[in-house]
């Protein structure tokens, strides 16, 4: 299971205020290793965590048009451990003065009963798909290079396929809205990872 | 003037010595940091605090090879009072250091020769010098040089070899795919080339984003769900592309409606 946020913030009033600061960018498999050993040295001297998770992601359509999507994960690596449900709202990248793309974030722990119980809820699964790979930290700062597959038969996480030749490597902290200093941090964080990953606020929606 | 002299120099001085204080805090916070910090100090910030220093310095050297700033090797200092006892104006302006004026520490505080054990150590090696004949120490000079020489050699060679190296991995092997990027950042965004569950029947969401269907038929889909937009939009004109049956969308659309409301409907009451 992808380690869980850095801080936690007591929901308070219905008013979840938690960002998440996110950079993005990727690596080839040749040079994996070189990211991997100058991510130990930059990062938190602590011993790296490597992952393998299962993504689910489920999708609410009500009457108005826009559809509701949630994140459920869960850890291949260690089945008892609970799911972890995210919702991620729409990613802000307009502001130029802001070097990270910035996107509300709620994470929250679940039973194992969480897919019956989108489900019920009239959530149905849009795709799904299985990231392996390892977590740094830095502060605050969370680095996750994964390897991304796609599930070849829905939900047999057993037989998957690369997506692609390259890790998807991301950078991001969660901070209440508008800490824009943390993305000063990240940035010159990214700066170190040069030449070997150019770390850079990507719209999503122009890839679409 | 003499009196603009005097005035020069009393700026200079006041300027090294707000310069030296500046070295002076740089260098206790860097010790501090070294002393108490030493477990959250990364290595970008220890080189921090020597560029600052070297700045420092650097300036203080300027400073003394200004044409404006007097020689201070011309200056004489001469004692005027000796004093046993503890002074404490001065022990306040030296820190504690020096706290008496007197004659046991003046002749060290104001000595213009190097410190007592220096001069014993030049002494020493002059003497040694001496000993030596001049051939014997032409025959150290060489070696000295020819050993220097290598290890410059040695020490420029490998740098070389690296930043060939880097320039040749630089060009031949990049590290990043920016069309992998996009590619990664799309799957997780949108589940962009992963395999979609959703059967293609009712559930497909079929929204008028990018996808094919915006040319197509404009009339229901805007109706009925135009306020879709973006990012979401975005997923259900990846839906609507890969399913690529542009004559039967609309009624797919109606159903999936109808079936969401329906879903829905127990919430709401």
């Amino acid at each position: 299971m992808e380690a869980p946020p850095v801080t936690v913030m007591p929901v308070t009033g219905g008013a979840i205020n938690m960002m998440e600061y996110l950079l993005q960018g990727s690596v080839l498999d040749q040079a994996l290793d070189s990211l991997l050993h100058r991510l130990r040295g930059l990062c938190d001297n602590i011993e790296p965590d490597t992952f393998a998770d299962h993504e689910l992601v489920y999708l609410l359509k009500g009457q108005q048009g826009q559809p509701f999507l949630l994140r459920a994960r869960r850890s291949l690596a260690h089945p008892a451990a609970p799911w972890h449900l995210r919702y991620l709202g729409q990613p802000e990248v307009g502001d130029k003065s802001r070097h990270a793309l910035v996107r509300n974030c709620v994470d929250v722990a679940a039973s194992h009963s969480l897919p019956d119980f989108l489900n019920e809820m009239g959530f149905r699964m849009d795709h799904e798909f299985v990231a392996k790979g390892h977590v740094f930290r830095k502060g605050a700062m969370k680095v996750v290079v994964s390897k991304l597959s796609r599930v070849l038969v829905p939900g047999n996480t057993d037989n998957t396929e690369q997506l692609s030749l390259s890790s998807l490597v991301e950078l991001s902290v969660l901070a209440p809205a508008g800490q824009d200093t943390m993305s000063e941090d990240m940035r010159s964080f990214a700066e170190q990872l040069k030449p070997l990953v150019h770390l850079e606020k990507i719209d999503p929606k122009k890839h679409t | 003037m003499q009196q603009r002299e005097e005035k020069q120099l009393e700026a200079a001085v006041e300027s090294l010595t707000s310069r030296v204080a500046h070295v002076k805090n740089s260098l206790q916070s860097f010790i501090y940091k070294l002393e108490n910090e030493y477990e959250r100090l990364t290595w970008p910030s220890v080189l921090d605090n020597f560029a600052l220093l070297s700045g420092q310095l650097n300036t203080i050297n300027k400073l003394l090879k200004n044409d404006k700033t007097p020689s201070f090797r011309n200056q004489v200092v001469i004692p005027l009072l000796l004093n046993p006892d503890r002074d404490e104006d001065l022990a306040k302006l030296t820190e504690q250091r020096v706290p008496v004026f007197s004659h046991e520490i003046v002749p060290d505080h104001l000595r213009t020769k190097p410190d007592p054990d220096v001069e014993e150590q030049e002494k020493h090696l002059s003497t040694e010098a001496v000993r030596i004949g001049p051939d014997a120490a032409q025959k150290q000079i060489q070696t000295l040089n020819k050993l220097c020489s290598s290890l410059l050699e040695k020490l420029n060679n490998p740098r070389e070899d690296r930043e060939s190296e880097n320039a040749a991995l630089r060009q031949n092997k990049p590290s990043f795919n920016p069309a992998d990027t996009t590619a990664l950042v799309a799957a997780v965004a949108f589940g962009k080339n992963l395999s979609k569950c959703r059967p293609p029947g009712p559930v497909a969401p079929g929204h008028p984003g990018q996808g094919p269907m915006m040319t197509g038929g404009p009339t229901l889909q805007q109706v009925t769900i135009g306020g879709a937009s973006g990012h979401q939009g975005a997923i259900g004109g990846q839906g609507a592309q890969q399913t690529g049956q542009p004559g039967k969308m609309p009624s797919n659309i109606k159903t999936n409606i109808k079936s969401a409301s329906a879903s829905m409907h127990p919430y709401n009451r």
